[in-house]
């Protein structure tokens, strides 16, 4: 019987790392990224980019422009406690621009808009979410049962939900927002902030509980951690799988609904760029791609230092154009930073 | 309270199992009582992993009972098998690195808490019943640090901890099966956990599995000995010597080695020559020669760093110090591609994952390395590539005989054949390393491969061997390398050493 | 403990024994997808099509087919050779855009220098993609989707967000374009030559050989000595050039580039086109001979959407669907592997 190579295979799915060279990078490991870039080396990133700026451009510190910024910043944070949720797991999210698509147009359509039409009120929400819930659960159901890799379903997911908002929009007169109240709510203070922010951080701190005190968190991130051993020690993996991407397709339902309340109408673009916020920001902000390390405040400050950084580049008179090659040259920076030291002869990288 | 009979804390009645047309385990019985300390002694695939396996609940016996506190059991996986209370410790420790320490002790717990019923986790009681576990072991570690920033004995303490922590429904008394749990310990550590396992015996039994015999005769009551898949010994300590167990492991009395034509060429130029290969963690100081026409066997246990060393010389892992010279002459940059250029060729012990591509034809695997007169400069022929393969085929009577199905779906004596067909195709192969080759392979199949080994050597090629068993070693060897911890622990040449015996080779292996 | 779980436990701890391993079939779906289900969906799509509109036969349908087809075919070849290594490269959509837009603006100054220029300065840009991937070890879909973001940004920046027109040298391009054979634009033969080579240089050379190994058991080829990393840059480079072979079809078509006309939305088309073509998005497993009819599939379906009735826009939910049914039908899944 072969008996070594049980245990090399087992070993080859715990950490890749077999307990002798564990104890060899122990020591290194106290000195490792994780650790001095954590949460608080973060916020001195922020301070840092925030002095700079400000240096820049005066405007830049003005109690104004930070309320633009958690403006600004809002959309993408609520999206990213999703993206967290399934990158935590070790999987990927590339739907989002088209669930926020067909959420956003899902919702214009059902409120007083231009084009007149049915108006349910408040009732616009629940379908609105309804939609980001649905295509959610059915990219996860689709990912856990066919069992094919999550980044080919939520490549799918993303043109299908864009083809629900193509679809919705149609042909017809621009659905523009026809109530101040609705199209003003994300921008009014409440306590000297944005409404939309205070959004966002009540979706954070959900996040941030969801992760820490239940179950499907812990779940989540013992998936991350090393499937195999949670299948065999019976949690429930493929529920949990088909919960986070629920929720994260929620979340995208709801970031759509924000977003299209800011632009003021409906448009099944109204999610563009945002996966090249919100992946670059997970990364940078210390969630790993390969699951099981960060969390949602991490991914949090990410998204955070990547609006301001953009903000104080625009503010310092760098074409908006560059933004997605700045967001870009930040992905491909911090997942090769966050490689270098594991390369070896024999890692295998898709 | 009337003092009734206590029924053991394990019994064992007739478990046999088997893998396909393996039998693993036959028909073992096995009683351990309350507080009592039993090591698990055995070769290489002597089936102790198995029997692990089955009280692990990983594996069901096709046949035989397994009772637990007196309680009948049929596990149906390992969680059942935490909750009757064994816990096991692996070598390659199963926790989430991720995670607190409290909740990986807490992992096989069923919970019916009202926080638990809505999905929420209740910290407090986590860390309550984790730290309960702890000081019940009398282990110093806080709760709520997480697995990743322990040291490689507090994670063995933590996975105790789980151990003991059986769910309150069941009771009894917990069974603690430490595998191999100093392979990886350093000398002061290995005196910390052994000091733990006598503490433990108040409240729990054990089983211990270690390749070092000194150890088990001084941490264990009681003495196990398997060899192929059955019980050979189950003796008090006290009353077992270390031959009786080397002659228990070993199987057969001082078996005298019978080898005819041994091949010493020590004037010529080593087709292989290692001198002082360090690799940090896995071996350290290895020196040897293999000459055209030898086959050198490394023998050890599973941790003993040979199949580690193997990849080194291939090029597949760097070392940190240490020279190789292939052919007389010193290589720098070692890589797999500058080995085979040399004339290196490696038969890996994971053959469907490293030694071939399975979702290939026969012959596609055949012309991956050397595709020898299937290809002309960059281009490749299939219809030579068949022809070739097909040459193979016909030599080696590869079955079915189809050269252009997928590799993956023929049987592993015949996948074999055709990952050695692969290297053997280019005419100038100076040094074969063959891990395993004969693992997992039907007796027909291993002589085949055997009889190749043989004919690759006597056209002039060195191989280095890992065999599967040491009598593969002492049948097939003209040098025999023990190696033990990272170390060379013995040499033995064959020429010399007529009365070469199993139980001699084993003694410097533990 | 379920059943499934269960499954999964033996599956991590139980050494299988030879005699189980299940023997594979010659004539499994996926084979036989493979070998003739693009040929026939796309066989399927003409005659739905044909049925509902007999005069598009007769008439110029398919030429406008092989016309919208050729930049996606020429973006999907490129896709299947990295998908056939087992990565994937979502910048390649990007790099033909950026490549047409430079041609654009190189062709008045460069005149004919200005393809070859452009062609090996996309190569060079897929060359690092591959070389980031092999070197760093990093995940390609990550490191493309950063790349993808730099190449846009380039693509804005370069045009100015505006249209580039070719003022002069125009014909260089266009005629292959306007020129035709059998009916059908030279764009398209390019394609169908590129198809051939590569079909070639998979079945018949030591480096096709590699990177399918590759893309089938890297591990395996790593222990056999193929010089794996070497192949990733060449498969990336090949994706870069064959994108800007693309770029160059987009400029031949509309006489301009810009960063959100023609050729603007490749990336899910070229994807689908792969996967239509029977490439496996797990890798080791595709067919450039095919990926032409995948192509042609997908070129079709605006055109076979609004034959059957349903609105232009439901083209993108189409090819999302048909990205997922397709993956789903395709993936070979073996008992307890993990899928991330």
């Amino acid at each position: 019987m072969a008996l070594s190579a049980d245990g090399s295979r087992l070993r080859a799915r715990n950490d890749n790392t077999s307990p002798r060279q564990a104890r060899a990078s122990a020591t290194a490991q106290s000195f490792s990224l994780r650790d001095w870039m954590g949460p608080a080396s973060w916020l001195l990133t922020i301070a840092v980019i925030v002095i700079v700026f400000s240096l820049l451009n005066p405007r830049f510190a003005s109690v104004e422009n930070l309320r633009n910024v958690l403006v600004q910043a809002s959309v993408p944070l609520i999206i990213v406690v999703g993206t967290t949720l399934v990158i935590l797991m070790g999987s990927i999210d590339l739907s989002v621009q088209g669930v926020m698509g067909a959420a956003g147009m899902a919702w214009i359509l059902l409120v007083p808009n231009a084009r007149g039409g049915t108006d349910l009120g408040a009732w616009a929400w629940p379908v609105a979410l309804g939609v980001g819930l649905g295509l959610g659960l059915a990219t996860g159901l689709i990912y856990t049962r066919f069992r094919v890799p999550s980044f080919v379903v939520t490549l799918g997911t993303w043109n299908v939900g864009l083809g629900i908002a193509t679809m919705l929009y149609g042909d017809d007169l621009l659905p523009s927002l026809t109530s101040e109240a609705l199209s003003q709510w994300p921008t009014r203070l409440t306590l000297g902030l944005p409404n939309g922010f205070w959004l966002s951080a009540a979706v954070v701190a959900a996040g941030v509980l969801l992760i820490g005190f239940t179950h499907l968190g812990r779940g989540i991130l013992a998936i991350g951690n090393n499937e195999p051993m949670a299948v065999v020690n019976g949690i429930p993996v493929a529920r949990i799988k088909v919960a986070a991407f629920g929720l994260a397709g929620l979340l995208y339902g709801l970031a759509g609904v924000l977003a299209t309340m800011e632009l003021g109408s409906g448009s099944p673009g109204v999610g563009a760029g945002q996966l090249f916020t919100v992946i670059p920001a997970a990364v940078i902000g210390g969630t790993a791609l390969s699951g099981g390390q960060g969390g949602v405040l991490h991914s949090a400050l990410g998204v955070l230092l990547l609006i301001v950084l953009n903000n104080g580049l625009v503010l310092a008179g760098v074409s908006p154009d560059y933004q997605s090659g700045v967001f870009g040259a930040t992905l491909l920076l911090a997942i090769v930073v966050v490689a270098w030291p594991h390369r070896d002869r024999l890692r295998i990288a898709k | 309270m009337t003092p009734t009979i206590e029924p053991p804390v394990l019994r064992l009645t007739d478990i046999t199992c088997s893998f396909g047309p393996v039998t693993a385990i036959r028909s073992v019985s096995l009683e351990i009582k309350r507080g009592e300390v039993v090591g698990l002694v055995g070769e290489n695939g002597a089936g102790k992993s198995s029997l692990l396996k089955i009280l692990s609940g990983i594996v069901t016996p096709d046949t035989g009972r397994m009772e637990i506190n007196g309680a009948v059991c049929n596990f149906r996986g390992p969680k059942d098998a935490f909750r009757a209370g064994v816990g096991v410790v692996h070598q390659e420790q199963a926790l989430f690195t991720n995670l607190t320490v409290a909740e990986n002790i807490d992992q096989h717990r069923s919970d019916g808490g009202m926080m638990s019923r809505l999905g929420l986790q209740s910290w407090s009681r986590v860390n309550r019943d984790a730290q309960a576990a702890l000081d019940k072991i009398g282990v110093k570690l806080n709760p709520r640090a997480r697995i990743r920033d322990l040291s490689f004995v507090d994670r063995q303490m933590v996975e105790i901890a789980r151990a003991v922590c059986i769910d309150p429904t069941v009771g009894g008394t917990p069974l603690i099966i430490l595998d191999e749990p100093t392979a990886v310990l350093e000398r002061e550590e290995t005196a910390v956990l052994e000091r733990e396992i006598r503490n433990l015996k108040a409240f729990a039994s054990i089983i211990f599995v270690s390749h070092r015999l000194d150890e088990i005769l001084r941490v264990c009551d009681r003495v196990v000995v398997m060899r192929s898949g059955q019980l050979i010994l189950n003796k008090a300590t006290a009353a077992v010597s270390k031959d009786e167990l080397f002659h228990a492991m070993a199987g057969r009395d001082a078996q005298v080695v019978h080898r005819s034509n041994k091949r010493i060429a020590t004037d010529a130029t080593p087709a292989l020559a290692v001198r002082d290969l360090c690799r940090k963690g896995h071996y350290r100081d290895v020196s040897f020669e293999a000459h055209p026409g030898q086959i050198v066997a490394l023998v050890g246990s599973n941790r003993a760093g040979c199949g580690s060393l193997m990849r080194g010389l291939f090029g597949a892992e760097a070392f940190d110090s240490g020279q190789i010279a292939v052919g007389g002459r010193n290589v720098s940059g070692w890589s797999i591609s500058r080995a085979v250029k040399a004339g290196l060729a490696y038969v890996p012990a994971e053959r469907k994952v490293e030694g071939m591509v399975g979702g290939f034809s026969a012959a596609r695997n055949i012309a991956l390395v050397h595709p020898g007169q299937a290809a002309v400069g960059p281009f490749l022929s299939p219809a030579r590539c068949d022809g070739m393969a097909q040459t193979w085929f016909d030599r080696l009577d590869v079955h079915p005989n189809a050269v252009s199905l997928a590799l993956g779906s023929f049987s592993g004596g015949n996948q074999q054949k055709v990952v050695m067909a692969k290297w053997l195709n280019s005419p100038a192969m100076k040094v074969f390393l063959l891990d395993h080759p004969l693992r997992g392979l039907d007796p027909g199949a291993a002589q085949t491969v055997n009889a190749q080994i043989r004919q690759s050597c006597a056209a002039g090629a060195a191989v280095v061997l890992i065999p599967d068993t040491i009598e593969e070693a002492l049948e097939m060897a003209d040098t025999i390398i023990v190696m033990r911890d990272g170390e060379i622990s013995a040499r033995h040449d064959m020429a010399e050493a007529a009365a070469l015996t199993v139980e001699t080779i084993l003694e410097a292996m533990v | 403990m379920s059943n499934a779980a269960r499954q999964a436990a033996k599956a991590v701890d139980v050494p299988r024994p030879a005699a189980r391993t299940p023997v594979a079939t010659k004539l499994t779906p996926s084979a036989i997808w493979q070998s003739f289900g693009p040929v026939i969906v796309f066989a399927v799509v003409l005659l739905m099509v044909s049925v509902r509109n007999p005069a598009f036969l007769g008439g110029t349908g398919l030429s406008i087919v092989a016309e919208s087809a050729a930049p996606i075919l020429l973006v999907a070849l490129g896709q299947a050779m990295v998908l056939n290594i087992g990565s994937i490269d979502l910048s390649n959509a990007s790099i033909s855009l950026l490549g047409a837009i430079l041609l654009a603006l190189a062709l008045p100054g460069l005149g004919i220098g200005a393809p070859i220029a452009v062609l090996m300065a996309v190569t060079i840009f897929g060359a690092i993609n591959g070389a980031i991937v092999a070197y760093a070890q990093v995940p390609s879909f990550a490191l493309t989707l950063g790349t993808l973001g730099i190449l846009d940004a380039a693509t804005l920046v370069t045009s100015g967000s505006e249209t580039i027109y070719v003022s002069q040298n125009q014909e260089i391009v266009t005629t292959l374009y306007q020129d035709r054979l059998l009916a059908l634009p030279l764009t398209f033969w390019i394609g169908v030559g590129v198809a051939v080579l590569y079909w070639a240089l998979l079945r018949f050379t030591r480096v096709g050989q590699g990177m399918t190994a590759m893309g089938k058991n890297e591990p395996g080829a790593i222990f056999s000595a193929i010089r794996t990393r070497w192949l990733k840059v060449l498969a990336f480079a090949i994706s870069g050039f064959t994108g800007g072979l693309a770029g160059v079809s987009i400029v031949a078509q509309a006489g301009s580039a810009s960063a959100s006309g023609l050729g603007s939305d490749l990336l899910l088309p070229g994807i689908a086109a792969a996967l239509v073509g029977g490439t496996a998005v797990s890798g080791g497993l595709t067919n450039p001979i095919n990926v032409i009819f995948g192509a042609l599939t997908v070129a079709f379906v605006p055109i076979a959407v609004q034959t059957i009735g349903i609105t232009a826009q439901a083209q993108s939910l189409v090819y999302g669907v048909f990205i997922i049914a397709v993956v789903v039908m395709t993936t070979h899944r073996s008992r307890g592997a993990i899928v991330k």
